[in-house]
């Protein structure tokens, strides 16, 4: 790693993987939907915003944060600003998470992860319904936030290696 | 209890206002920003409405770019899974050309007359110009299902125009900005489509059902019983949305439902689609006390058309009578010769016939006359009797040896 810090600007690059995977993946909304299977989507920012502001890493700026949402916003199709704010209550539920708790447990994270994106997906299903008249599959919201929690534990245990990797 | 309530404060506050060395803004003030943004972006001004286009510009070319990994693996998978139906498709496709070539000539005869009587009636003629645009982005969100194509306001598209794959129809534009524009497919739950179905001629709205189908609804009660799965759905019109006669889709039982349900099988697959077409409408009044080339040309062109079409038509029929003219004569000479075969046959049955009753009356007269010969015959004894071999001998043997009868 000691190579990886001497080549500056891959460092750099590396140490802003997970923001330019968040933009990435707003642009691109992959969601493997050519599969043809019934409903399956996973929220992939949700998994990446959640556990790099839970570990408050230094690379993963709020603004961007902000930023990506409105891009999904755009690319989606949804009112502008719907998904910037369920990012940053993501923020927020992390950052309480992360005062509240004095010895982190992956369990634990992983459960306040779904309670958290079943309340966000929530917040955004009713403002959408109510106030913008959208007609929304609920089963849809609700398989999603399914697959996003089974997801969740996996892209841990990733994101886990790319951070000791950092450190090293 | 205090305490507790104090810390759950301290951490919500802190969660909300704190900011660590590297973030620029609080929670809080992102929060904010992001209602303030969802308030702007429903407000109708210009300046708000330019800030957006431009975003939309810049994000869609951005997703052009970041998608192109993606839908390579994506292109690859789907010209894999054509690889292993590529034959059946290919017969499928064969058989399908073959019906649609010859009901080709009567539907475009349709299609005259429909513009026709169509101009007849709205007092304008609206010039249609289909172009071709790209598909940019197409990433089937679970939530809403629309594409966005790389034409705008540049090319005249406004909100509503309607687009198509072929000639089927796929949904309608919904934002234009001005290279690029969204189109809402009729697969997205907020696509409502007013529809006329066939042959049953019944209206009613096509709703999308997010996935690749489409249901009826707003019908009267038992209407429904009347559907057929060949019934086929075409827009109706109603309301400007969409142009009358498009075709949708046809439809389709659904298996799991025991009573009678229909959905709409929409013809356009929408997981398939790269470029579809975008009709740009230009209506033009029709001066109806103008008498000039142009307006007299073209419903006469119209007309000579369909007149050409028609005596085609006749011509083909012609050559088809004619075909089967050629085969009842030679049908009728065969039966002909078939009759003069057993007249001949006939004839020589008759002369058979013939020849055995004249042996049979030989034979009678033989055996008459050696019973009765010596009365008929003329002798020294018997003056009375007759010549041999002359008719009255003959007779007088016939009549059992009676000379005067």
């Amino acid at each position: 790693m000691n190579s990886l810090r001497s080549k500056g600007s891959f460092f750099k690059l590396y140490s802003w993987l997970p923001m330019i995977l968040l933009f990435i993946s707003v642009l691109n909304e992959f969601d493997f939907n050519y599969l043809n299977l019934k409903y399956f989507s996973f929220n992939f920012p949700f998994i990446l915003i959640f556990f790099f502001t839970l570990k408050e890493f230094k690379y993963f700026d709020y603004f961007l944060v902000f930023l990506s949402g409105l891009i999904n916003d755009t690319v989606v199709g949804l009112p502008l600003g719907i998904s910037s704010l369920s990012y940053i209550l993501i923020c927020i539920a992390t950052s309480y998470f992360r005062n509240i708790t004095i010895r982190p447990n992956p369990i634990k994270d992983w459960f306040y992860f779904l309670f958290v994106i079943s309340l966000i997906n929530s917040i955004n299903y009713s403002i959408l319904t109510l106030f913008f008249s959208f007609n929304l599959i609920l089963m849809a919201y609700l398989v999603n936030t399914f697959f996003t929690f089974l997801f969740y534990i996996l892209f841990v245990q990733i994101f886990k290696h790319y951070q000791k990797g950092l450190n090293d | 209890m205090a305490s507790s309530r104090d810390d759950f404060i301290i951490a919500i506050r802190s969660a909300f206002l704190k900011k660590s060395t590297q973030q620029k803004f609080s929670l809080l003030t992102l929060v904010f920003l992001s209602l303030f943004t969802i308030l702007l972006s429903n407000l109708d001004f210009r300046i708000i409405k330019i800030l957006k286009m431009s975003i939309n510009e810049i994000v869609y070319r951005s997703s052009f770019i970041v998608s192109i990994p993606e839908n390579f693996l994506m292109n690859t998978f789907i010209k894999i899974s054509d690889y292993t139906t590529f034959y059946n498709d290919y017969k499928n496709n064969k058989d399908e050309l073959n019906k649609l070539r010859s009901s080709n000539t009567s539907s475009e005869i349709i299609q005259y007359e429909n513009k026709e009587l169509k101009e007849l009636i709205n007092d304008y003629a609206s010039s249609s110009n289909k172009i071709l645009a790209k598909i940019i982005v197409d990433h089937e969100s679970p939530f809403l299902k629309s594409i966005i194509i790389n034409k705008g306001s540049k090319d005249n598209l406004k909100i509503g125009t309607n687009v198509y794959d072929q000639s089927y129809l796929v949904g309608r534009v919904i934002e234009v900005n001005y290279k690029t524009a969204r189109v809402l497919l009729l697969t997205d739950l907020n696509s409502n489509v007013p529809v006329t179905i066939a042959p049953q001629n019944i209206q009613a709205i096509i709703t999308g059902k997010g996935n690749n189908s489409g249901q009826i609804k707003y019908i009267k009660d038992g209407l429904s019983d009347e559907f057929t799965d060949q019934s086929i759905a075409y827009t109706s019109g109603t309301g400007a949305i969409f142009k009358s006669g498009i075709p949708i889709g046809k439809l389709k039982k659904m298996e799991d439902q025991t009573n009678k349900k229909f959905d709409v099988e929409f013809y356009t697959d929408f997981s398939q689609l790269k470029y579809v077409f975008a009709e740009v409408i230009t209506q033009t009044e029709i001066d109806n006390s103008n008498t000039d080339n142009n307006n007299v040309n073209n419903p006469m062109e119209a007309k000579l058309k369909i007149l050409e079409d028609e005596i085609k038509i006749i011509e083909e029929s012609n050559i088809k009578f004619k075909d089967e003219n050629e085969l009842l004569k030679t049908e009728i000479n065969n039966l002909n010769n078939k009759i003069n075969g057993y007249k001949n046959e006939i004839s020589k049955k008759n002369l058979t016939i013939n020849q055995f009753n004249i042996d049979k009356n030989e034979l009678d007269f033989l055996k008459l006359n050696l019973e009765f010969g010596h009365k008929c015959r003329r002798t020294f004894f018997n003056n009375k009797g007759f010549k041999v071999g002359t008719s009255k001998y003959k007779k007088c043997v016939m009549n059992n040896g009676r000379i005067n009868e």
